[in-house]
């Protein structure tokens, strides 16, 4: 009799291996052929795993749970020190540098602070960078070009770059050497139609996707549903505009619900639990908020490697 | 392929300033023209027409004053539909029933009242059916009512209700399929599309390719009439046969045939991109054309 042999499934894409970071603690995300965690069965590879970042803000934290700010201290009121705390505490794959005061509606501080804070952060933690700022199509650009450009060469990720202000972002991140995250809202062609007109800018090798990533509860399916689908036009249809790495960005959400505001151990669970399912969805680049969270997260991650 | 033209539409300012004014002349004008161009039928849509439903039998009056083409009666008003039907010299058809209780109950006895030809979409009181099946089911039931009434399946013209590709892809592949099932499903029926519902949503200068190229996709698959843009002339050519290299370079593409778009001049190459992206092989986007 012929032996048996399992079929195993191959796919017609791979998806776009991103590095975020330069030296020794460069990260590398994307490059698998195979969907989330299947690499067991030879249908392809998935050589890096999904990385982590930790969250970190450019201001005092507002309405966090009191066991990350005990975690941290007085560390968070300065972002340089906090960023400090967390490369010692935790040594995350990046740190996720919110830049939430530079937004008018919230405190509307200049560029330039923006740029002071990027590069103490950067410097005192010695890891990959993520700056983020809040979508406005005004102000980011303005503050991501001076970042860009004050840490030139660094490789950073910046983002998010959106339909209205993708162009200087991405001329800045094109002439500073930097990653950065095409964002389109839980829209597939928009995602594309971005990712297109990104690519003309930076090379796919840049370009990290960031559909937006609702929390369990608060349209999680939604966004679960977005990352499957982008993930299997990149993989299963070869569609090379859907092929750059995801980034799920969900601990913002997560934090935000009043269940985790208001039971801390519920919104460990909470975050724990979107972080699993964006795993699962295909994510290639988490950013979390709570110190356990990073830890189980890290070890989930590092178990399903294993295995 | 039969092409009902859709240019005398409520929804279009023109149209609607006309017919409030009643100004003959720019009605006549457009019914002039679309003749000129070659359509069939002449649409004439008035929208619900809750307040002057005897409006569509000044429409079809002023129309048939100056062509002489069927027209097709597009309210989903039955008492508009009616006043058309009342004046009008050729057999018109009635766009459209479905099979929504109120449909059937007051839209489509019209079709049997004044032995005319009737549109029949997929809609039922349950809403747009999903998928090709769940299309197929909904029509059978509603065909199968219509022929109790008398409306045998010549009489009536299917439409399977076109989502546009920028909102849902895989619908429009699945209209396809559907149509390919239809003579099997139904012998003898005809059908239409509301053609140009294809591309709402995207950028106005690039509509035009995907209603075209539909339209080859639906007359491959076996659809018998479109409600389309009678101004657009390409659309008129290939409707009429004029250009079968294009057609044969979508049927090449539609039977998996490998086609490589970047070997081909630009107009060619076009048609095969946006086959591709109806088809559901490539996934949409705005910038479909430039990949």
């Amino acid at each position: 009799m012929a032996e048996f042999r399992a079929p195993v499934e191959s796919y017609k894409g791979k998806i776009v291996e991103v590095t975020i970071g330069k030296g020794d603690k460069a990260v590398k995300i994307g490059g698998e052929n195979v969907f989330a965690f299947n690499q067991a069965f030879d249908e392809g590879s998935w050589p890096n795993p999904p990385k982590v970042a930790v969250e970190i803000w450019d201001m005092e934290p507002e309405g966090w749970v009191k066991g990350i700010l005990d975690f941290y201290g007085d560390a968070v009121s300065d972002p340089a020190q906090w960023a400090k705390k967390v490369a010692e505490a935790l040594n995350p794959d990046l740190i996720f540098l919110y830049m939430l005061s530079t937004d008018p509606n919230e405190k509307d501080t200049p560029p330039e602070r923006a740029v002071e804070v990027a590069k103490a952060v950067y410097e005192a933690a010695g890891l990959p960078l993520i700056v983020y700022c809040t979508g406005n199509e005004t102000k980011d650009p303005q503050v991501l070009q001076k970042v860009a450009e004050a840490l030139s060469g660094e490789n950073l990720l910046l983002g998010p770059a959106i339909k209205e202000d993708y162009e200087p972002i991405a001329q800045a991140a094109k002439e500073h050497g930097h990653c950065l995250s095409s964002q389109a809202p839980i829209d597939i062609n928009l995602q594309k139609e971005l990712n297109v007109k990104l690519t003309r800018i930076v090379p796919a090798e840049k370009v990290v996707m960031d559909p937006l990533a609702p929390c369990v509860g608060v349209g999680f399916e939604f966004g679960f549903s977005i990352f499957e689908r982008q993930k299997h036009a990149g993989i299963s249809f070869g569609d090379e505009m859907m092929q750059m790495p995801l980034l799920a960005n969900f601990s913002f959400e997560v934090w935000k619900t009043k269940e985790a505001k208001g039971n801390e151990k519920m919104g460990l669970m909470w975050e724990e639990m979107t972080a699993m399912g964006y795993l699962l969805a295909g994510a290639n680049l988490l950013v979390v908020r709570h110190p356990e969270a990073y830890r189980k997260v890290k070890e989930l991650i590092e178990r399903y490697k294993k295995s | 392929m039969v092409i009902i033209g859709e240019n005398i539409h409520i929804l279009s300012k023109k149209v609607s300033e006309a017919i409030n004014n009643k100004d003959a002349k720019v009605i006549q004008e457009l019914a002039k023209e679309q003749a000129a161009a070659g359509v069939d039928y002449i649409d004439l849509n008035i929208g619900p027409a809750r307040k002057n439903p005897e409006i569509m039998a000044w429409l079809v009056e002023t129309v048939q004053e100056v062509v002489d083409l069927p027209l097709s009666l597009d309210s989903t008003n039955p008492k508009a539909v009616e006043e058309g039907l009342k004046v009008a010299k050729w057999r018109a058809l009635i766009n459209s029933a479905s099979g929504r209780t109120d449909s059937k109950e007051q839209m489509m006895p019209l079709a049997v009242k004044y032995d005319c030809d009737v549109v029949i979409s997929v809609l039922n009181d349950q809403g747009i059916p999903a998928d090709a099946e769940a299309r197929a089911e909904s029509i059978m039931d509603t065909v199968t009512y219509a022929n109790e009434l008398g409306i045998e399946n010549e009489r009536i013209w299917v439409d399977p209700i076109i989502m546009p590709v920028s909102v849902d892809q895989k619908a429009v592949a699945e209209a396809l399929e559907f149509m390919k099932m239809l003579q099997d499903l139904l012998p003898g029926v005809k059908s239409t599309v509301g053609l140009s519902n294809v591309s709402n949503g995207t950028p106005k200068e690039l509509r035009g390719i995907l209603n075209r190229t539909y339209m080859v996709m639906l007359d491959l698959c076996g659809t018998y009439s479109a409600i389309a843009d009678a101004f657009d002339e390409e659309l008129m050519a290939l409707a009429k046969g004029k250009m079968p290299e294009i057609v044969e370079l979508i049927r090449k593409v539609m039977e998996g045939e490998d086609v490589d778009p970047n070997s081909l001049p630009p107009k060619e190459r076009d048609y095969v991109k946006t086959a591709k992206v109806l088809l559901g092989d490539t996934l949409y986007s705005h910038t479909w054309l430039e990949l």
